[in-house]
């Protein structure tokens, strides 16, 4: 039986890369003492996967894992077995069984929600008087924004327009705080980052730092875009 | 949040942020108002490989068991934090309250290598602490070493207040009792350290003199400065190691470290007597644990880690007196789904090849040998007692069982060693090869056997019967390795046969440092004001500037590491008692030169001088 674990990775926890998450995790379902399932043959692991790895830097209260168990633990109990074996900055949110026909975590994203702010608020991007109605050039009344990708085979030339939901921009004490839905996973998984940058360069800030934002993942989905779905809200507590 | 000393900005551009944030699963909170000591337990090298090491394990578990005590933990910054350290002019911190560590009661250190003796300079310099005991003032940290150099702490005398001699368990009760009363009374560092002098084990080396003999500036003499302060310190080591303080829990690093495993520790000392292995001289006696705390403590350990694998720590796993019961009680009743038990330092015999077989896996893992000598006549010169017979039959059996690759390590530039001992590596590793081919028919073999070759250049060490002994020239070295491998081309199994050899450099510069005396310490404060640290890590390490800081203060490697010492001279690790005498030492020395075999400790008693410990394999039956 699949169990679908939600979490959140806050605070200090962001400069604790996703690969060191997996371990620390494999280690912590084994001191929570769950029946994990293993995989046979002849290097067995627990069978867990993530959904979308998150950089380092960045903060989440949205992130998920599935794992399988070989026999059934009351979701409050998984819950607070696995908490007893968090660290400051890690704190398991639900635990859900899955329906047998549910898709992984990791193939199942399509979306992912995030907020963005500005780490410092000396930021030029905070000084910009304007800013809202930028956003609304750059955004709504946009019908493509186009773009130059880098990936690791080279540069290609990007539409983000039909990739980008949601791009809501609200201003709080003069500080621009972003609330975006992009399209995420396997095929055209859009990083905020990128988005952020081509929206300063819209507004004429071509000067642009990756790590000058302050990124939090809020939640990540399943399905179509009009019609997407938590992968939190997939699953019952037993 | 935690509070962090480093800024986001410097974390998101080094190199793994992750191991300086602390917060790690089963590290220690305290609230540093709620104690009178604060402790900083520094590995002078990268946290992974500070992390796996199990006598920080130990003692930090120790002292955070006190009340009065927090115990924090200290790694060397890699180069590029070291650098923007410098830059920003950021203070060395603890991982644990992330303060720093100039403001701590203590800076403890273990010196497990002697390349790290640069890396204890970095940590000092990015602490912001004087590197030089004579310039720190009152209430500067209290700069403490412990660890396996420490036997021979005259390299860095200058740079450390307290050197602890022995296992850290026995003497840090009474030294910290001692720190609580001076800092109640009003701290005065020059009382304490004088104080400090006179608990056993620890050793105060500003307290000392040494004056050298004009004629061949070897040690004249070498006496405390004052009356009270003692002449000889004795080397403390656990009586009863069942008693003795054992974590239950363990820190589980998010940087995966070297060790990513549960370690677990069956005896300390090791019965075999190699004369050229310092360990096996200065861990003595071999002291056990009893099969039955250390079930539970397997148990216990791997419930609190969540690791996957656990690992028997010993010198000679094959000589613990129930590895048979412990093996079994692991497999059976201790291990669940997906962990298994590793057990590095095995003899390989018929009853170490079936526990292993038990517990690994046959088809990939390679089988390690360590025959140390090609030659009969050399591996009796160092004590080895393995005969070309055992080594056959321990491959045939393991050849029998599956293996079919085969790591055998040698040593290079051992005492009376001539062309022949050399080329008699090679032909070893072919007849073994040969025993492969022999043992197992055709149609079983998955292709040709893999016999890896690799030696390592011999370092003399103190407290070793080779602790007399000359070293060679880089360019000897070289030449030797040539010898092995020139031979190696004229087998007949040849393309089974790999061989890798180790640089030479570093190994004349540690064998510097091992036997070198207090005249090194200006020596090693310039090349680290050159720029080197991390010497133990290749990328790093610089000769260059290291010739030049000797030949600017008048360092002769010649004389710390060529010549062949006479078997009077005073040594600088002389005022050391280890337990183990001069006496044995010498008698050893002479049977090495005649390469004449001492018995093992369970077969015999050599008299070593480590009974009047009172405890461990010389008291039990044999």
């Amino acid at each position: 039986m699949r169990v679908r674990v939600k979490f959140e990775k806050t605070g200090i926890m962001r400069y604790v890369g996703h690969l060191d998450l997996m371990r620390f995790f494999q280690k912590a379902v084994k001191r929570s003492e769950l029946p994990i399932r293993y995989s046979e043959g002849f290097n067995p692991h627990q069978i867990m996967s993530f959904a979308s790895p998150l950089g380092v830097g960045l903060t989440s209260v949205g992130e998920y894992m599935d794992i399988d168990l070989k026999s059934e633990v009351a979701s409050v109990d998984g819950l607070s077995r696995l908490n007893e074996n968090m660290v400051e900055g890690l704190a398991i949110t639900s635990f859900k069984y899955l329906p047998d026909d549910a898709e992984k975590c990791m193939s199942a994203v399509t979306a992912a929600s995030y907020v963005v702010t500005y780490k410092d608020t000396n930021d030029d991007a905070c000084y910009i008087d304007n800013i809202a109605d930028l956003k609304v050039k750059f955004f709504d009344e946009a019908h493509e924004i186009n773009i130059v990708k880098k990936t690791k085979k080279g540069e290609r030339e990007l539409d983000l327009k039909p990739l980008i939901y949601r791009f809501n921009l609200e201003i709080v004490d003069g500080v621009p705080i972003y609330d975006l839905l992009l399209s995420s996973g396997s095929t055209d998984n859009i990083k905020p980052e990128l988005v952020i940058k081509a929206f300063h360069e819209f507004i004429g800030l071509p000067e642009f730092d990756d790590l000058s934002l302050d990124i939090q993942r809020i939640d990540m989905f399943t399905g179509e875009p009009d019609s997407l779905i938590s992968l939190g809200d997939i699953g019952d507590e037993h | 949040m935690k509070k962090l000393a480093l800024s986001d900005d410097i974390l998101m551009q080094i190199d793994k942020p992750a191991r300086y944030i602390g917060n790690e699963f089963n590290s220690v909170k305290k609230n540093p108002a709620d104690v009178d000591i604060r402790f900083a337990m520094c590995f002078p090298d990268v946290y992974e490989v500070g992390m796996s090491h199990l006598g920080i394990a130990i003692l930090y578990d120790m002292l955070n068991k006190r009340e009065d005590t927090y115990c924090e933990r200290v790694y060397s910054p890699w180069p590029d934090l070291h650098n923007l350290m410098k830059e920003r002019n950021i203070p060395l911190f603890a991982l644990e309250s992330q303060d720093a560590i100039r403001d701590f009661d203590f800076i403890g250190m273990t010196l497990q290598y002697e390349m790290c003796y640069t890396n204890i300079l970095q940590i000092l310099d990015l602490a912001q602490v004087s590197l030089l005991t004579a310039e720190r003032k009152n209430d500067d940290p209290i700069v403490i070493v412990g660890g396996p150099c420490a036997t021979n702490p005259e390299p860095i005398a200058d740079f450390v207040d307290l050197v602890y001699v022995g296992e850290g368990e026995t003497s840090y009760p009474k030294l910290l009792e001692l720190y609580k009363e001076h800092k109640k009374a009003g701290f005065d560092r020059a009382a304490f350290l004088r104080a400090a002098s006179k608990i056993p084990g620890i050793y105060v080396p500003s307290l000392y003199e040494v004056t050298y003999k004009e004629s061949d500036s070897t040690i004249e003499s070498f006496k405390p400065i004052y009356d009270d302060v003692p002449a000889v310190i004795e080397r403390q080591v656990v009586k009863d190691m069942d008693s003795s303080s054992y974590p239950t829990k363990m820190l589980i690093p998010f940087v995966r470290a070297i060790q990513d495993r549960v370690v677990l520790e069956i005896q300390r000392g090791c019965i075999r007597g190699c004369r050229f292995c310092q360990a096996g001289m200065i861990y003595r006696p071999n002291r056990e644990k009893s099969v039955d705390i250390l079930k539970e403590q397997a148990k216990e350990l791997l419930a609190s880690t969540g690791h996957e694998e656990i690992s028997l720590s010993s010198l000679s796993s094959s000589d613990y007196h129930a590895l048979g019961e412990l093996m079994d009680f692991l497999i059976d009743d201790c291990l669940s789904e997906g962990v298994n038990v590793s057990l590095p330092s095995l003899r390989i015999d018929a009853f170490s090849l079936d526990v292993m077989s038990k517990v690994q896996d046959v088809r990939k893992s390679s089988i390690t040998f360590a025959p140390e000598a090609g030659s009969q006549r050399m591996r009796n010169v160092i004590n080895k007692g393995l005969t070309v017979e055992d080594i056959i039959g321990g491959a045939t059996l393991a050849f029998k069982g599956g293996w079919n690759k085969v790591k055998l390590y040698f040593m290079l530039g051992l005492p009376s060693e001539t062309d022949e001992d050399m080329q008699a590596i090679p032909r070893l590793a072919n007849d073994i090869a040969a025993a492969y081919y022999d043992t197992v028919p055709k149609e079983q073999r998955q292709g040709r056997c893999q016999i890896t070759i690799s030696t390592s250049f011999f370092v003399p060490k103190p407290f070793t019967p080779f602790q007399w002994a000359p070293m060679y020239e880089a360019g000897e070295y070289l030449r030797r390795a040539k010898v092995v491998n020139d031979e190696m081309k004229a087998q007949l199994n040849q393309k089974s046969l790999k061989y890798n050899w180790h640089h030479s450099d570093v190994t004349v510069l540690e064998g510097v440092f091992a036997r070198g005396d207090r005249r090194l310490c200006p020596a090693i404060l310039d090349a680290y004001k050159n720029g080197c640290f991390f010497d133990a890590w290749g990328d790093f390490f610089d000769f260059d500037k290291w010739l030049a800081a000797f030949e600017k203060n008048n360092i002769s490697i010649d004389f710390y590491a060529y010549r062949q010492r006479d078997l009077d001279e005073i040594l600088p690790w002389d005022f050391i008692n280890c337990h183990v005498t001069k006496d044995f030492l010498k008698r050893e020395w002479n049977n090495a030169m005649n390469a004449k075999v001492t018995p093992n400790c369970k077969m015999n008693c050599n008299g070593c001088g480590a009974g009047i410990i009172g405890s461990g394999v010389c008291h039990n039956a044999r």
